[in-house]
């Protein structure tokens, strides 16, 4: 591989290797760790503000009356990190404290497959077959959330982990399908070149809205959206998975279902909206790498605001009922919609810029 | 005209139209409260309500009306009130029983009030006194004549809720004092002047009968 | 947790059941989210339950005994907490029940204003349940609209009786507040603004096809199960038993005003919720109607001659209005009330209260205390439905059940 960075775009050493260096710098930075921290931040007090519009009262706002409480969350923040972790006696130690923090690095993992510009020089991986890629990594990280559950040691957990291994069984084939319907509406599994296709304006989601569809509804099951948050639903199970976590821990797993819900919108946001699609990259660092990540950001994060706002709509399914949607409603449409991408793939709806080059 | 039975089905449409419409109208109903939210929280302590003379708040003594007759403390549900041979000031003989107050019991449901048979007891519109510590809550025979400090109502903005069709309660700034029944107030919203006033004013005045007659003609 | 087998102590009065194998114990206890004041020990095999065991008593106060001592007027307050919500219903068959043994008969102005605030209170208690359905089921709004909504009738009933939630409005002969002024025309809008949300409960909660689909067919009582069971109050209208206090044994002012009595057929959690959205909506028209009598009749009537004849007449002042710092429309007690002494004699009484229907035995030898009152509250005949109705379902179905019976612990406990 060329040495792709000239060296005064992103610095000498430690800036080029490490900080700047585009898999560390997309796994921890942005849109990684730190940006899906401060979404997460944002989307939390987002998702109360809203809810509390619904619901006829006013959400955060003792705190900072002025911006609306919007400080409520580094304080709850602060909250959780002064708060003494309490650790059971009967609960299995390794598998309590790892499994946590190893979903939340297995959940980052699918951004290192995805690109937020079209220089190459800022790519973290190479980006051939970066779709099939992201999509396989996402579907790493509901393993730990039922070792959390087995850990703990508890009725309740237990029974939140045997749900959430059922969801995924229900989610997972839709996911996969309907994110690959672009493939086949596109015939290229390159996300660069199919945000490049819906530059003009054709976004994904407008030609194929069943696919979008399909995604949003797996997206919501997955990562205990209303109408599905069935593995922590509280009246029935208390906190499912995540009784027994207190604290930071119990912080970094209701981080762990937002950095998911993050991930998964980032990768809606390129296949389906178009990713950075009006803005053209430039070169260097700034406008090249920066201000596409933040546009993919922003629609990303209006995916979440849309899912933050169900929550005032719908109240919680029930597993089996949840399960019946999966397959009998939500897989055939998600082959549907991938029919629709191959009928758009017959007409040429997409035949330009090379797309079409697809390594046959 | 007794009651009729009338028997009823719970609403039903065709599935696929019950699932679209169903959702549809949900989030239809969702995106618009979300536009045009109706909320009436009372932003305790930055506001507090003005309640109406009738609430049935903490209860103060007037002395020179009671007869000690003792139906209130015999009345009291939960023996909150007692009676006691106590004198007005200190160094003078006392004459009769009087009633003091244990705010620790009372439940404040007016039973006290409403025999009084000279109208010595009476309701102030406010609920909300903290103290300290449990002893201050058993008040004595001097306290008992006083209307407790109302703190909230030094640093709050008081308001008043008026029903209202489309929003049910709103919130407006209370007003001193209040319009006419149109404004939608209740009538019995008028800040009566205080009884400590109006015995002043009967005492600077025509001289008091008889307390049972007398009662307090403004 | 012992099982067959193992070395348990044995205890007196402690009861071992060994647990069959495959049976996995769950027990929604007093501090779970999802349980109120009681533990439902529920046994489950895989997610359908299989035995559901309500473990109750929780907030027992003992209120029968203890109303022993007490004299007869002060026991209003004592009964009165055992159902916040409907207050003046469950206080109301105690009054009329030592109103019999008084031989006393309250006036119809007294009838009318005793109506009106059962009504507020049943539509306060209603919407109550439905708050705590909707948060079982998951769906805060309906939480939130429905306590929110609530408050418009708990300002109602301040208004009309001066407390928010412990009104102790009957008395024996009578009741203790008139209407004020323009009371009628805060009915009316209240009225006016719970029948639109009604509809917009309907919209996202009971035709919304998430809730929808948890409910419907859900805890299916059939017509000769709640017959045998014994509920009481809405869930047995809800399985098509044609039964209400107010219709069987007219009460106060019922049977003056039109109203209808609603009935559903299927039995399942959905005509429960409906069932009571309905009977909402029958209570606003009550309340619509009393006031309508109250407001073009005289005010003269609101407590019996025995009780007011012998009244000073500082106490039509403060009727009156002409005593400042008392309010208005307050019906004063004559010392009488303090020392009362009741015929000897036994009575019973009942009335609807929106649980259920609550009855109430009392007896009496002569003395300023009760000799005994015993209460059967909605609640207490409600609750062996959770023994029998939920085992075949889901796990996730308890709270559907639970929410959509409207139980309410204290009132069982008392």
């Amino acid at each position: 591989m060329v040495d792709m960075v000239t060296p005064y775009e992103i610095g000498h050493g430690i800036l080029r290797y490490i900080i700047f260096y585009p898999p560390v710098y997309q796994f921890v930075i942005i849109p990684g760790l730190i940006a899906a921290l401060v979404v997460a931040i944002f989307i939390i007090w987002f998702e109360r503000k809203a809810a509390a519009r619904v619901q006829m009262r006013y959400g955060p706002y003792e705190i900072s009356p002025r911006t609306g409480g919007a400080t409520q969350l580094i304080a709850d923040l602060i909250r959780y990190s002064f708060q003494e972790i309490i650790v059971p006696r009967t609960v299995d130690a390794v598998i309590y404290f790892a499994a946590p923090v190893a979903a939340v690095i297995l959940s980052l993992l699918p951004l290192d497959a995805m690109p937020l510009t079209t220089n190459p020089a800022f790519w973290p991986i190479p980006m051939d077959y970066s779709l099939l890629l992201a999509v396989a990594l996402m579907t790493l990280s509901p393993i730990f959330v039922m070792a959390m559950a087995w850990a703990s040691n508890n009725k309740f957990s237990v029974i939140g982990g045997v749900r959430e291994s059922f969801i995924v069984t229900a989610y997972e084939l839709v996911a996969v399908l309907s994110m690959l319907s672009v493939a086949a509406a596109m015939s290229t599994y390159n996300l660069v070149d199919i945000v490049q296709a819906q530059s003009s304006g054709l976004w994904f989601g407008l030609l194929d809205p069943l696919a979008f569809l399909t995604a949003f509804i797996a997206t919501l099951m997955t990562t205990s959206g209303f109408p599905f948050e069935i593995p922590d639903s509280e009246s029935e199970i208390v906190a499912g998975p995540y009784t027994e976590y207190t604290g930071l821990m119990y912080g970094l797993d209701m981080g762990a279902a937002y950095i998911k819900r993050w991930v998964f919108s980032v990768l809606m946001a390129l296949i389906f909206l178009g990713g950075w699609a009006p803005y053209v990259p430039g070169p260097g660092f700034v406008l090249g790498y920066l201000v596409p990540s933040l546009i993919v950001s922003v629609k990303a994060l209006v995916i979440m605001a849309i899912m933050s706002f169900l929550r005032a709509v719908y109240g919680r399914y029930r597993i089996d009922q949840a399960l019946g949607i999966g397959w009998e409603i939500l897989v055939p449409l998600a082959l549907a919609a991938i029919g629709i991408g191959f009928a758009e793939a017959y007409f040429h709806v997409y035949a330009y810029m090379g797309v079409m080059a697809l390594a046959s | 005209m007794p009651a009729k039975i009338e028997v009823k089905e719970s609403p039903k449409r065709g599935i696929l139209g019950r699932i679209i419409s169903g959702n549809v109208g949900a989030l239809v109903l969702g995106v618009k409260y979300f536009l045009d939210p109706n909320r009436f929280t009372l932003m305790y302590p930055h506001e507090y309500i003005k309640l109406n003379t009738g609430y049935r708040g903490f209860i103060v003594l007037i002395y020179d009306k009671c007869i000690g007759c003792g139906s209130c403390a015999r009345i009291c549900p939960t023996r909150a009130m007692r009676m006691l041979f106590l004198p007005q000031k200190e160094g003078e003989r006392a004459k009769k029983k009087y009633p003091v107050i244990n705010y620790n019991r009372c439940i404040f449901c007016g039973y006290c009030v409403d025999i009084c048979p000279t109208e010595a007891l009476y309701h102030v519109p406010y609920h909300d006194i903290v103290y300290y510590n449990m002893n201050d809550l058993i008040l004595t025979l001097d306290e008992f004549q006083k209307e407790p400090e109302y703190a909230t109502a030094k640093e709050g903005i008081p308001v008043r809720y008026i029903f209202d069709e489309r929003r049910g309660l709103v919130k407006v700034k209370a007003q001193e004092p209040p319009q006419g029944p149109e404004s939608g107030a209740a009538p019995t919203a008028s800040p009566a002047p205080a009884p400590q006033q109006a015995q002043a004013a009967q005492k600077q005045g025509e001289s008091t009968s008889k307390p049972s007659e007398g009662g307090g003609s403004a | 947790m012992g099982t067959e087998g193992s070395q348990v102590q044995s205890l007196p009065g402690m009861q071992v059941h060994p647990l069959k194998k495959n049976l996995y114990e769950v027990a929604i206890g007093p501090a779970h989210p999802g349980s109120g004041h009681m533990r439902i020990l529920v046994r489950v095999e895989g997610d359908v339950m299989v035995e559901v065991d309500p473990d109750i008593g929780f907030v027992h106060r003992t209120m029968e005994k203890l109303s022993e001592g007490r004299d007869w007027m002060k026991n209003i307050p004592l009964f009165e907490r055992m159902a916040i919500l409907d207050a003046c219903n469950v206080t109301l068959p105690y009054v009329e029940a030592v109103e019999k043994l008084l031989d006393v008969d309250p006036p119809e102005r007294a009838k009318y204003l005793r109506t009106l605030l059962c009504e507020i209170n049943r539509v306060a208690s209603h919407l109550y349940g439905f708050g705590i359905f909707g948060v079982f089921l998951g769906h805060s709004t309906l939480y939130m609209w429905a306590f929110g909504d609530r408050e418009v009738f708990v300002e109602l009933a301040e208004r009309l009786t001066g407390a928010r939630l412990t009104h102790t409005y009957p008395m024996f002969g009578g009741v203790r507040r008139d209407m004020p002024d323009d009371f009628g025309q805060h009915v009316r809008k209240a009225a006016a603004y719970m029948r639109r949300r009604l509809d917009e409960y309907a919209k996202i909660f009971l035709l919304n096809p998430n809730i929808r689909s948890r409910l419907e067919g859900v805890g299916v009582v059939s017509k000769s199960r709640a017959v045998e069971l014994g509920l009481a109050g809405p869930n047995v209208r809800a399985s098509g038993v044609r039964y209400d206090v107010r219709l069987a044994e007219p009460y106060e002012a019922y049977d003056r005003v039109d109203f209808e009595i609603p009935i559903y057929e299927e039995g399942d959690s959905l005509a429960r919720a409906w069932q009571r959205v309905e009977e909402i909506k029958q209570s606003l028209s009550i309340m619509e109607q009393a006031v309508d009598w109250l407001e073009k009749h005289p005010r003269e009537g609101f407590v019996h001659e025995k009780f007011w004849k012998t009244a000073p007449p500082i106490y039509k002042k403060v009727y009156a209005g002409e005593v400042p710092y008392a309010g208005k429309y307050r019906v004063k007690m004559i010392p009488l009330y303090a020392s009362l002494k009741v015929p000897a004699g036994r009575s019973f009484a009942r009335t609807e209260s929106a649980h259920g229907e609550i009855t109430y035995y009392v007896e009496s030898d002569g003395k300023d205390v009760p000799y005994r009152v015993r209460l059967v509250s909605g609640s207490y005949r409600n609750v062996i439905a959770f023994k029998y109705v939920m085992p075949g379902h889901r796990l996730a179905d308890l709270p559907a059940i639970y929410g959509s019976f409207d139980y309410f612990p204290p009132e069982w406990d008392r």
